[in-house]
């Protein structure tokens, strides 16, 4: 189809849709009435159950934790398709040989201003101890292991903006990256599989609850949210790396 | 209407994100129409799971019982916001390498697979 | 171990071995990371079989976490609800990946350890899929296999058409994914809950302009993923570039789960709702269904690249699948059920051989491979069975899916439905053959060029051989030779029409999930008759070797025959709006859901 002929037929669809929307919004709930039982329920009984004070986070590993295990899952094979599509050719490999140091190192030292380095550098410290917080406090207060494993994977790109590539390098080349990811992947299908050994249906939460409002509270909440923590550090990571080298090496290492 | 504005707002994002993939003349613009279209159903249901009156669903410092909004949803968005980055992350993936490999970012020349 | 506690392994199990691959693939060797996949695979068959056997006529419940549901039917976690259909959807899931594993022995020098963790990811995917009986862990799954497929799809990097076919792919069918999110949104604030018994109690019989609309956004969706026409285009692009094995499990099973998600949705929901326009619903559903199976099968005898033309016979078989469900009565869905089955192996067979042939004859296109398989008679043995499968003739078990879907059309007075069934069988496996003739026995006019047989499949593997593998070949008899045996399963149409009436009634699938109310057995009909379908079936044989054998030769028969090749060239407007513009795609997906949603609006609303 021409482009004239696309969009005039995307906008009789889109005129159509609207009317359908409309029509079917007329019968929805107005905003600020929601009356369904589901969030009712669980805000009566979460904390009693699982001493945890931050409900969306109970819900989402704890009531709900499988469909976390699939998002999890979602990242971790999203990460695996984006290593599959940037692994180095061998036909690559052949034509590139004097390339092929620029595949391995990010050797360019980017030209920053003093005032640049330092305090980037003081950035980064703040930004690992605040994932961490964010991490760590998952059950108490809003956050959790997506959010602070998000917040941690910028550290190291900090560090690559402060000037310093090599230490960049060595950060995300480093075997743990890939061992977080993975780890955190499986060990959440093991310990929802643990369950299984208790007698219990999977992903049920085994260990004891603590006290309400503690660090090591809510049992396999803070675990579970350690271990997404882990994994989506270590997917960050690794795409960061994968579309850094290979945009440097694309451009031949022109910024 | 005021009362029904979340959904006119949803509807209007997302129409206007198909309208952005329909018409786009750019792969990268493409992706980014769709993440737009993505975020029409975060208005959605979180407009859905409103309560007048209503606090965070975070008990730290508020008694068990207070009114508070739906945490269902906003658990349901962290797991539609997560597969949308990752999804959007391996679609740019495949533009960035489609770019590499054939030179360009636009749908019309990219015509490879016909008929 | 109860079979209950092995609900949740078949998703489980793959999932931590493929982290575990990913992570030290590169360690243990490439062998060692193959072996182990297809360990895996093949444990997952074993558990699925068995898991099949546990719920064969007695839905059960596995609730995760040990939340089972409140007073009042509140369901605060997920559950499985499993029962005959969609466990047996899991043992095919399991069946094709360990035979893709297989075939994939051999090939895929140069992707480290990826693949393999892809792989099992997605069949982990699939049997959640079909084992789940909560709304959102649907989603869920759905985009697990769908990030799994995108990934997998665009495998071979080095080629445009790869990286265009899996963008298609994967923005049309992120599309379809939010208008299932909305869907389930609307859906959610109506009734507060996300697990389908809950929802389909909630909802009992109303089913005004909200409910409609989240039964069209939802729908929709999954019939993007089901390449119902017009959400079809995005199908022939992924199967066109993506790798034999991955091509497998897409048609083998993936577009089969979209139309399995529609009857799910629709059975356990909005059945109450819409019981009163059952009769409308009806005929929408057919009419996609008749469109969907025409266009597929007039695309596919079109096509001259292997792999296109197999996945516009998809198509064509989606629509007859779609069929089977839009009858909306249990014996129907017995037979979707069953025409999955054959259908599914029968395909994925197929797809192997096409692989083979990419291997042996380093090329794909039917015009340029004109003669080049002469001596691989083992190969074109397969691929004739094949198509005898596609004709849905006996001894394959696509007649017996197809004898229950025409039996349960001719009961709601749509006798016109087994013709469209014809056509469809006609059409496709006439291609087929026309492909085995021409490529294996060299017979007829070269074909005629099209600009998509234009583009040429790099090889999957790295050499040569003069004999095709065992480890490649092996699969794909298998899964051909199983078409035919799974005709010889004792009662099996009455077993599926059996477990189709335990899927189809809403009331007792929610006492069976709410409060743990086991469902009487029911009671096992006698079939009917096979002749009428056996003499339809026989005919559209005969009339696809007819088909192949006139386009093949119309030269020096011509006359009436002509048509044939008229048949062959195609049509050229159907060609240009396959156009492979993602543009287009999206804006073809927006016209359906709209028009849909005008004759949801004319003809459902209260």
């Amino acid at each position: 189809m021409s482009s004239r002929a696309r969009t005039i037929f995307f906008l009789i669809s889109a005129a159509g849709l609207a009317a359908v929307f409309a029509w079917g919004f007329r019968d929805a709930p107005p905003l600020g009435d929601y009356r369904g039982p589901y969030g009712n329920v669980v805000t009566q009984v979460a904390v009693y159950e699982r001493h945890a004070t931050d409900v969306v986070n109970a819900i989402n590993y704890d009531y709900r934790g499988f469909d976390t295990l699939g998002e999890e899952f979602i990242f971790f094979a999203s990460v695996l398709g984006v290593l599959l599509l940037f692994r180095p050719q061998k036909e690559k490999e052949n034509e590139g040989k004097n390339d092929s140091k620029e595949q391995e190192h990010l050797e360019e030292e980017l030209p920053v201003s003093d005032t640049l380095r330092v305090s980037m550098q003081l950035m980064v410290v703040i930004m690992i101890v605040f994932g961490v917080y964010i991490a760590a406090h998952g059950q108490l207060t809003p956050g959790g292991g997506f959010q602070g494993g998000v917040i941690l994977a910028s550290a190291p790109l900090v560090v690559y903006l402060s000037g310093n590539a090599e230490t960049f390098e060595r950060i995300v080349s480093s075997p743990l990256i890939k061992l977080a990811e993975s780890g955190g992947a499986a060990g959440y299908a093991i310990v929802g599989a643990a369950a299984l050994f208790f007698g219990a249906h999977f992903l049920t939460n085994i260990i004891p609850l603590g006290m309400t409002g503690d660090l090591f509270s809510s049992g396999t909440i803070a675990v579970i949210s350690a271990l997404v923590g882990l994994e989506v550090t270590g997917g960050f990571v690794l795409l960061m790396k994968t579309y850094l080298q290979e945009i440097i090496v694309a451009h031949g290492g022109k910024k | 209407m005021l009362n029904y504005l979340t959904y006119i707002v949803a509807a209007w994002i997302f129409l206007w994100g198909l309208y952005g993939i329909v018409t786009s003349k750019n792969l990268v613009h493409q992706v980014v129409c769709a993440a737009v279209l993505q975020t029409s159903t975060y208005v959605l249901l979180l407009g859905i799971g409103f309560k007048v009156g209503g606090t965070a669903p975070i008990f730290a410092d508020i008694p068990v019982g207070t009114s508070v909004v739906d945490p269902l949803v906003q658990a349901l968005m962290l797991t539609d916001i997560v597969v949308e980055a990752t999804v959007m992350a391996l679609l740019l993936s495949m533009v960035v390498k489609s770019n590499e490999v054939a030179g360009t970012v636009d749908p019309e020349e990219l015509r490879v697979l016909t008929g | 171990m109860t079979a209950t506690t092995m609900f949740p392994l078949p998703i489980a199990i793959p999932l931590a071995v493929a982290a575990f691959i990913a992570l030290s693939g590169k360690l243990l060797g490439r062998r060692f990371s193959d072996a182990l996949a297809i360990a895996t695979a093949a444990a997952n068959l074993w558990m699925t079989i068995s898991i099949l056997r546990a719920t064969w006529l007695q839905p059960q419940t596995y609730w995760f976490g040990n939340w089972w549901p409140r007073a009042h039917d509140v369901a605060l976690g997920i559950c499985f609800t499993v029962d005959s259909v969609g466990a047996s959807l899991a043992v095919l899931a399991s069946l094709l990946t360990t035979a893709g594993l297989l075939f994939s022995w051999e090939i895929f020098e140069d992707t480290e350890n990826h693949f393999q963790p892809l792989m099992l990811i997605f069949m982990a995917a699939m049997c959640g899929f079909s084992y789940t009986g909560d709304l959102f862990n649907l989603f869920v799954f759905f985009g697990l296999m769908s990030v799994a497929a995108f990934a997998l799809c665009g495998l071979k990097t080095l080629e445009p058409a790869p990286l265009q076919g899996a963008y298609n792919f994967g923005l049309v069918n992120t599309v379809g994914a939010f208008m299932i999110v909305m869907g389930i949104g609307l859906l959610y604030a109506r009734t507060g809950a996300l697990n389908f018994a809950q929802v389909g109690r909630s909802l009992g019989s109303s089913s005004d302009a909200l409910v409609l609309l989240a039964f069209l956004l939802i729908s929709v969706g999954y019939m993007v993923k089901a390449a119902i026409v017009p959400f079809h285009f995005w199908l022939a692009d992924a199967h066109a570039v993506s790798p034999s094995p991955v091509c497998v499990l897409f048609s083998g099973v993936m577009v089969e789960l979209g139309i399995y998600a529609v009857a799910r949705v629709y059975w356990t929901m909005f059945q109450g709702g819409l019981a009163a326009h059952t009769r409308e619903l009806r005929a929408i559903l057919l009419v996609m269904a008749a469109i969907t199976a025409i266009v597929g099968a007039l695309m596919c005898y079109a096509e001259h690249h292997l792999k296109r033309l197999l996945a516009f016979s998809t198509i064509a078989h989606a629509g007859l699948m779609l069929a089977g469900v839009g009858l909306l009565a249990p014996k129907a869905l017995g037979g979707f059920s069953l025409y999955v089955l054959s259908h599914g192996v029968v395909k994925g067979g197929l797809f192997l051989c096409a692989g083979i042939v990419l291997h042996r004859l380093r090329k794909i296109g039917e015009d340029h491979l004109h003669g080049e398989g002469k001596g691989m008679w083992w190969t074109a043995g397969l691929f004739l069975l094949g198509a005898w499968g596609l004709a849905g003739a006996p001894p394959f078990g696509t007649l017996l899916g197809e004898s229950m879907i025409s039996d349960s059309a001719k009961e709601f007075h749509q006798a016109w439905l087994p013709y469209i069934f014809m056509f469809a069988e006609i059409v496709t496996a006439g291609a087929v053959f026309r492909a085995t003739f021409r490529i294996f026995f060299g017979w007829g006019e070269p074909a005629p060029t099209d600009r998509s047989s234009q583009i040429e499949e790099k090889p999957e593997t790295d050499e040569e051989e003069e004999n095709v593998p065992a480890v490649m070949f092996v699969p794909a008899a298998v899964l051909i030779l199983l078409g035919i045996a799974l005709s010889a399963v004792p009662n099996l149409r009455s077993t599926a029409e059996a477990g189709a009436q335990l899927f189809t009634n809403q009331f007792t699938y929610a006492q069976a999930v709410l409060q743990n109310v086991e469902p009487a057995a029911p009671a096992l009909t006698a079939p009917e008759p096979l002749t009428s379908s056996i003499v339809r079936s026989c005919i559209a044989l005969a009339l696809a070797l007819l088909l192949a054998l006139g386009s093949l030769f119309h030269k020096r028969i011509g006359g009436w025959l002509k048509f044939t090749h008229g048949l062959e060239l195609g049509n050229p407007i159907l060609r240009k709006v396959h156009s492979g513009h993602p543009g287009d795609y999206v804006a073809w997906l927006s016209f359906g859901t709209a028009l849909l949603g005008g004759m949801f609006v004319w003809f459902l609303r209260r």
